[in-house]
């Protein structure tokens, strides 16, 4: 009788890859309590920033991003940040302008030109750029660098004074205090991590492709244009993109070098006004009162809300692009 | 990877070949040098309007007569990857020079071990020093690291050893978080005290460094953890230890010196951090041990007070504190390169040793 034999057959078995152990149960309950606190803390800073900045926000409407005037002295105060996001703008898309030139030869150098142990060494140096504390950029910004890049600024104007762009209206120009020397002070501070992910992404191109390349024919040239830019081209965006981030936040060192106006300053790069949001925050900080600290909170959120997307984004496309060679 | 192109079989040069790199390198320079000193240019000027042009012509010149039209670009390529190769490392030079040169000015021993009470903008370099700050900067980035670390490597453990779908989600976030704007992460803390009643002080300036360790800590940590053979851990696993005991017995010792790194290279990213600390702590010119209360001196802080005035003395403390925070930032960092050069190596042992 066939059915007494279904019937005796054995309870299935609960298969289980969960971990079996008191300890174990607790050390992933730890490590993942651990990792939920990234969350936590994006959490965590959006909503006290949000706290702080709500009364300000809500006053100010949608004019605190575009418009053009920081009156606390006035009742209500009045709290538009439109030149500093263009001035945050302006020095970050210099300082990429200098910077990804040198850090894609300084990549391509390390990678592909130099013998091994030198290439170490470089690698090294650049990581140790990276590490320089910002105020240490800002003080050699301030008193080495300044009056340098004051006469590169001279000679341009004097040039090249006819284009728009190096045009300067003042009398007595200094040359100084501007958002080309910005830029170049937060070149200094971005080139390091270009370059780092730069070299990351060209390292992992196939040497196949290239000697492939090479036996066909190809020079250093061309296969620098064909076969290394296009395939490490998202990498490279995607380093740019980091820089980015890296220079809208950039505090310390903009704020010894740059005059901070808002006479907005739409183009003249030589001139010494220009603005940036996390210098402004820093440098209103101290003499705020209550209602302006509002607005500062509210300028601090929008650098965070802009870089944690630039960043987000970034890592997304060097992740996928680093993937996408291996 | 580097070798790639300089030892494929066509790319041996001849002597007279190298010879006319070598005039070819040296004549421009030579020639804008001389001419330089003779007219007395500027020297900035006199790079980009006598050498750079000649330089392009030389390079042209030796590249056609080596390889024809189409050699032209490859010398172009080569001549600008150096020039802009060059440019960083002049770049990264000044600054060391400069701060080295104007910061050995302020040093001498009483300006590590002294603090500035008593001392003003214009006080000679006689007395005072930055002893009060290095202390206060040690005890603000210890009491982040006892927070930061454990939990950076905690968060480096569930990115490598959790099978969670969530681990890409969490990676993403971390990466993000380690662009954090440092004044940013001043405001929040600064938020948060408003909210929490603390006063300003070591504390605080603490708290306010902890969002900028942490991430560091935890990508660092997990680059450590994962070079450590997976195979250690399951075959930890099949002997029947459970995975806090594989982690704490096998692994984490196999890491040991990665997770070092991963220490120190968080310690220098935030031990030179400015603007959090300007929002959180009270600058004080006198020593103050105590972490919870009162204003505390930090190195950054420190160059930051002493660059707002503009007396030659007050610059000589700023370069002398950015002298000594860049040589605590250079050990740290030194230090760091050493452990991951050694860590590499015993990764690699224990890959031959299989």
């Amino acid at each position: 009788m066939p059915n007494r034999q279904v019937d005796i057959q054995p309870e299935r078995r609960k298969l289980s890859v969960g971990p079996l152990s008191t300890g174990d149960k607790w050390f992933f309950r730890t490590t993942t309590i651990a990792s939920n606190f990234a969350f936590i803390l994006v959490a965590l800073i959006l909503v006290f920033l949000f706290a702080k900045a709500w009364p300000a926000i809500q006053q100010q409407g949608p004019a605190f991003i575009y418009g053009n005037t920081w009156d606390v002295e006035s009742d209500p105060p009045v709290m538009q940040l439109g030149p500093m996001i263009w001035g945050s703008l302006q020095v970050a898309f210099l300082g990429i302008l200098i910077a990804t030139p040198m850090a894609i030869s300084a990549a391509y150098a390390i990678v592909f030109m130099l013998p091994q142990r030198l290439a170490k060494i470089a690698t090294t140096l650049i990581d140790l750029l990276a590490a320089l504390p910002s105020v240490v950029i800002g003080l050699w910004g301030l008193l080495s660098f300044a009056p340098v890049a004051a006469n590169w600024a001279k000679l341009l104007n004097q040039t090249l004074g006819f284009i728009p762009l190096f045009q300067i209206t003042g009398d007595e120009p200094t040359y100084i205090d501007s958002p080309f020397i910005a830029g170049w002070i937060v070149a200094v501070m971005i080139v390091p991590i270009i370059t780092s992910v730069t070299r990351e992404i060209f390292s992992q191109t196939d040497s196949g492709l290239i000697n492939g390349a090479l036996a066909l024919g190809g020079s250093r040239f061309s296969v620098f244009s064909r076969v290394i830019l296009p395939t490490s081209a998202p990498g490279i965006v995607g380093g740019i993109l980091l820089g980015l981030g890296r220079a809208i936040g950039e505090t310390v060192a903009i704020l010894y070098v740059l005059q901070l106006t808002f006479d907005i300053n739409w183009y003249q790069i030589l001139e010494p006004h220009g603005g940036a949001v996390a210098s402004w925050i820093l440098s209103r900080f101290g003499e705020a009162t209550e209602k302006e600290f509002e607005g500062l909170m509210a300028a601090g959120l929008v650098i965070f809300i802009v870089t944690l997307i630039i960043n987000g984004l970034a890592n997304v496309i060097v992740s996928r692009a680093a993937g996408r060679n291996r | 990877m580097s070798k790639t192109i300089s030892r494929q079989p066509w790319a041996n040069q001849s002597v007279a070949g190298n010879l006319d790199i070598l005039i070819g390198s040296i004549l421009p320079a030579a020639i804008s040098v001389i001419l330089a000193i003779l007219t007395g240019m500027d020297f900035s000027l006199a790079l980009l309007l006598i050498f750079l042009p000649l330089q392009l012509i030389s390079v042209c010149t030796i590249a056609f007569k080596r390889q024809g039209a189409r050699g032209i670009k490859d010398g172009l390529l080569i001549l600008f990857v150096i020039f802009f190769s060059a440019t960083v490392l002049v770049l990264l030079v000044s600054v060391l020079v400069s701060v080295v040169m104007q910061g050995s000015a302020a040093m001498s021993p009483h300006f590590i071990y002294q603090n500035n009470k008593y001392v003003s903008t214009t006080t000679s370099l006689e007395y005072g020093g930055v002893g009060h700050a290095i202390l206060g900067t040690l005890i603000i980035v210890s009491m982040t690291t006892i927070a930061a670390v454990p939990l950076g490597i905690a968060m480096a453990v569930y990115l490598t050893q959790s099978n969670s779908k969530l681990t890409g989600v969490v990676r993403t976030v971390t990466q993000a978080l380690s662009g954090l704007p440092s004044v940013v992460a001043g405001l929040f803390i600064l938020s948060f005290m408003g909210f929490a009643n603390f006063e300003r002080s070591g504390f605080t300036g603490a708290l306010a460094l902890f969002p900028l360790m942490l991430p560091t800590v935890a990508r660092v940590a997990e680059e450590a953890l994962r070079l450590v053979p997976s195979d250690l851990r399951l075959a930890a696993l099949a002997l029947g230890a459970p995975n806090y005991r594989a982690f704490f017995q096998v692994i984490l010792p196999a890491a040991k010196s990665g997770i070092i790194t991963a220490l120190l290279l968080g310690l220098a990213r935030v031990v030179g951090e400015t603007a959090p600390l300007i929002l959180t702590i009270n600058a004080n010119n006198s020593t103050n041990l105590n972490p919870f209360s009162g204003g505390i001196a930090t190195l950054p802080t420190f160059v930051y007070g002493f660059l707002g005035s503009l007396y030659d003395t007050s610059q000589a403390r700023a370069w002398g504190a950015a002298l000594v925070l860049l040589t605590l930032v250079g050990l740290l960092f030194g230090m760091a390169r050493i452990l991951g050069r050694a860590k590499k190596t015993s990764a690699s042992k224990i890959k031959k040793a299989k």
